[in-house]
C-alpha cells in the first residue's frame, strides 16, 4: 500500500505530524510505502489527485484526506483498505 | 486624509466598491467627518492596490481578508502566505482542467452535429444534452 503526504515547503504542521502518521501507517499495515511529495515538484500530479488544500494525504493514488488526519484515523483507514476491518 | 471620492479616483475603483470592501472587513476609514463622511489615511491606497492585485491572482475577498490578517498575526511568516498562494495555484489548475474537459466535451458535440440543417428537435447536440446518464457525451 502506498501512502503519499503532499505538502508545501516550510509547512510546520506537516513536519510536526509526519513522524506520528508514518509510524501509524507502518504499524498498521506491513510493507507500507511512505512518500513525501513537495507539491512544488509535482503540481500536476497534485491537481490530478484533486488536492486543493495543503497538506493532504493520498492512499494508492487517491486523495483520501484533504487535511491531515490523526494517526488513529490513518491507521483505521489503512486497516479498512487492507481488509482488516 | 482622503475622501471616498478621492480614494476611489486614485485607486481607479468605484466608491461603491470601497464601501463593499468595508462591509467585507477589508478596508475601514480612519475616521469620519462631523457630518459622517468617510476619511481614509495615507495607507488606504496601498491597501486598495493590494486587494486589486490579490483579486487579479484569483483570491476571493474572504481569502484576501485572511492574507491581510496574517500581517497582524505574530506567529505568521512568509511560508503561510506561500502556502495560500500554492493552494490558490492548485485551485486554478483544477479549474483550468475542468474547463478544458468542458471544452473537449463541446468539441465532441460540435463534431457530432455535422448536418446543421436538421431541425432543432433532431439536433444531436440537443439530444446529447438531454441524455440523463451520458452527460454531454454525443449521442451514438
Amino acid at each position: 500500500m502506498k501512502v503519499e503526504l503532499i505538502y508545501a515547503p516550510g509547512c510546520a504542521e506537516c513536519m510536526t505530524a509526519r513522524t506520528g502518521l508514518r509510524s501509524a501507517a507502518e504499524a498498521a499495515v506491513a510493507g507500507v510505502e511512505w512518500t513525501e511529495i513537495n507539491v512544488l515538484d509535482a503540481l500536476d500530479y497534485a491537481v490530478e489527485l484533486g488536492v486543493l488544500t495543503l497538506p493532504a494525504l493520498a492512499i494508492d493514488g487517491s486523495l483520501v484526506f484533504a487535511a491531515l488526519p490523526a494517526p488513529a484515523q490513518l491507521r483505521d483507514e489503512l486497516l479498512k483498505r487492507a481488509g482488516h476491518d | 486624509m482622503l475622501t471616498i471620492g478621492k480614494l476611489a479616483a486614485a485607486g481607479e475603483i468605484s466608491p461603491d466598491a470601497l464601501r463593499y470592501y468595508e462591509a467585507e472587513g477589508l478596508l475601514a476609514p480612519t475616521t469620519r467627518t462631523a457630518s459622517g463622511y468617510r476619511l481614509y489615511g495615507e495607507d488606504a491606497l496601498r491597501r486598495v492596490r493590494f486587494i486589486q492585485h490579490a483579486q487579479a491572482c484569483g483570491f476571493t475577498l474572504a481569502e484576501i481578508r485572511e492574507l491581510l490578517q496574517l500581517r497582524q498575526t505574530d506567529k505568521a511568516c512568509c511560508n503561510d502566505v506561500r502556502q495560500r498562494a500554492i493552494e490558490k495555484r492548485l485551485q486554478l489548475a483544477a479549474k483550468i482542467r475542468s474547463m478544458q474537459s468542458m471544452s473537449a466535451a463541446l468539441d465532441r458535440l460540435i463534431a457530432e452535429c455535422a448536418d446543421g440543417s436538421q431541425s432543432v428537435d433532431d439536433c444531436p447536440i440537443m439530444a446529447a444534452l438531454e441524455q440523463i446518464d451520458g452527460g454531454a457525451e454525443p449521442a451514438r
